[in-house]
């Protein structure tokens, strides 16, 4: 929330830019196309936290396909710090968890990591010492040595963010990071995400929940249909301006009678009262902490 | 590159039924021993490693076929593909990885079953040479060099077969298809010759255009039988086999390249 990340003014390129992207895909034999992404257009500026949001089925995936060059676009371009997708130096300084990833069954957790670590020119002591960083970032060092196929839905998420974060890298593109994760592991992800941003790491996320997008990004852009419909800051967005809104004790009705009245008098309106209510997920996480989670790792 | 390599094999190895494979092929080749036993000297040797070497031929392409089909599509279909051309990869690194893979997998193969091979022979040679003095001719015992250069003429195939395997695969959209294609390679190769026999002999000039295409497209299997004999007098000349092994790599090669090409242009 809040300030923009410093601008690219000085001379520094977007971390992420995206100019005029258009996807379509041949569906059917008859050349049947079906235009995934439309002319979208966006830049994530260096050390932002970036929400990329739709329907499913808007394009988003698609669009992060493209920015990393595993798709061929129809027309326009993207560049990842200043590189053109499609190049291999575009990739040197990105993380990327897919959707629903998936991964080498027939290694272990630790051997995941530490094959992907090698793919990114990581080596020795220094390989192995960020692979026991990153599995015990994600909180998975109780479980490392198992298999990968015995690892459930949350347990991929985690350990597909492990392999993003393994070399390092100045971008983050987690997409869908909490799908399957429970509400405990999706905040440690959040904190994660936000202790990232403080080291000066630019992080693009898409999600379906909305709640945590608004906590954690700076700027979002809504895709519908692979249109982009609206970008700009989450305050902006969301806010609205010009209005208040306040949590008090529990009031008896006169004394709400006499605030409303006071309000009146001075031309005011007193639009709302509701009892004050606490997120479920406040609840949850309340109720199931870590110590609730270690039972999970034991061997 | 060698990093995929390993991690294919690495799959490989870990897949029981390629375990299951090895096991048949060694099963093949030591029970051939006990497939016939009446001591008939030198001919039985013959026909013992004739055993070992079907089984290397046979087992080895179905092997080589189905790993090949198999490695690539587990990495397109399981989506792992994604993660890993998300990395600083380039993807004829990935193909080339993927063949280097297969390409151990058969060479692990092919050493195992001919190392296995010679160690049969040599044994049942000097049981023969203890039961019937006289029923191998000095000079005419086994020759492990040629044994050997079998082994090595048996992994050039797979390497070829590997590579076509893999050409298909990239462009192929399900695996059933390429394994499919990959037998039909397999059979067309072997039955190359014919085609150019056909090719000196067509009277039409169509079937003259059909068959002079097939034989410049497919490589030849015939000419990974230069070691068909076990006698040391029958050894090849190296210029030989040096040809044969330029003859497989440059096939290999060509048909990598095309698989390169081909994977560049597919979405994943
Ligand atoms: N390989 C493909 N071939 C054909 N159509 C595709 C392909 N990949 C995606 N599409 C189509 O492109 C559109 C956008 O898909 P995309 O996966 O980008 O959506 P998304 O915004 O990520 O949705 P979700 O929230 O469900 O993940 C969809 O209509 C989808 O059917
Ligand atoms: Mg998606």
């Amino acid at each position: 929330m809040g300030a923009p990340g410093p601008d690219g003014a000085a001379g520094t390129p977007p971390a992420i830019e995206i100019r005029g992207l258009v996807k379509d895909f041949a569906v059917g034999l008859r050349g049947l196309r079906l235009r995934a992404v439309d002319h979208v257009s966006f830049a994530v500026r260096p050390g932002e936290i970036f929400g990329l949001l739709g329907p499913n089925g808007s394009g988003k995936s698609t669009t992060i396909k493209l920015l990393l060059g595993l798709l061929e676009p129809t027309a326009g371009g993207c560049a990842i710090f200043g590189v053109p997708s499609g190049k291999v130096e575009a990739r040197r300084d990105v993380g990327y968890l897919p959707e629903a990833p998936n991964f080498y069954r027939f290694l272990s957790g630790r051997e995941l990591v530490v094959f992907y670590g090698r793919m990114c020119g990581l080596a020795g002591a220094a390989l192995r010492q960020r692979v026991e960083e990153v599995i015990t970032l994600v909180g998975l060092a109780g479980s490392a040595d198992r298999r990968v196929e015995t690892y459930s839905k949350g347990m991929l998420q985690r350990i597909g963010l492990a392999q993003a974060l393994v070399h390092d890298p100045r971008l983050l593109i987690l997409d869908e990071p909490t799908a399957g994760v429970d509400p405990v592991g999706s905040a440690e992800m959040a904190e994660l995400i936000l202790a990232l941003k403080a080291r000066g790491k630019t992080v693009l996320i898409t999600s379906h929940l909305l709640g945590q997008i608004e906590d954690l990004c700076d700027r979002v852009a809504i895709l519908d249909r692979g249109r982009l419909v609206a970008e700009g800051n989450v305050s902006e967005l969301a806010g609205a301006p010009g209005r208040l809104s306040f949590e008090t004790d529990a009031l008896p009705s006169e004394e709400i009678a006499a605030l409303r009245a006071w309000l009146e008098s001075r031309g005011r309106r007193l639009e709302s009262v509701a009892p004050a209510r606490r997120r479920l997920e406040d609840v949850f996480r309340a109720h199931v902490g870590r110590g609730a989670r270690s039972t999970e790792e034991k061997r | 590159m060698w990093l995929i390599a390993g991690n294919t094999l690495r799959e490989a190895a870990r897949q029981r039924f390629f375990q299951f494979l090895l096991l048949l092929a060694f099963t093949l080749t030591f029970g051939a021993r006990w497939l016939r036993d009446f001591n008939f000297g030198a001919p039985e040797l013959k026909f013992l490693a004739d055993c070992g070497f079907g089984a290397m031929a046979f087992l080895g392409a179905a092997l080589t076929i189905a790993a090949t089909a198999q490695l690539f599509f587990s990495e397109v279909d399981n989506r792992t593909a994604l993660t890993l051309l998300a990395k600083p990869v380039w993807r004829a690194e990935f193909v080339l990885g993927k063949l280097l893979g297969v390409a151990a997998l058969a060479a692990v193969f092919c050493a195992l079953l001919t190392g296995l091979l010679s160690l049969v022979l040599a044994w049942r040679e000097a049981e023969l040479v203890r039961l019937l003095p006289d029923a191998v001719a000095p000079g005419g015992g086994v020759s492990h060099a040629m044994v050997a250069l079998g082994g090595l003429m048996q992994w050039l195939r797979l390497l070829v077969l590997a590579a076509f395997t893999l050409l298909v695969a990239t462009f192929a959209q399900s695996q059933l298809f390429s394994v499919v294609t990959g037998f039909l390679v397999l059979v067309v190769c072997h039955l190359q010759h014919l085609a150019q026999d056909a090719y000196v002999r067509a009277g039409s000039a169509a079937g003259l255009v059909a068959s002079a295409l097939i034989s410049s497209v497919f490589p030849d299997f015939q000419v990974f039988q230069i070691a068909d004999s076990l006698a040391a007098a029958d050894l090849p000349a190296t210029g030989d086999v040096l040809r044969v092994t330029l003859y497989a790599l440059g096939y290999s090669a060509a048909a990598a390249g095309l698989a390169v090409v081909s994977f560049r242009r597919r979405e994943i």
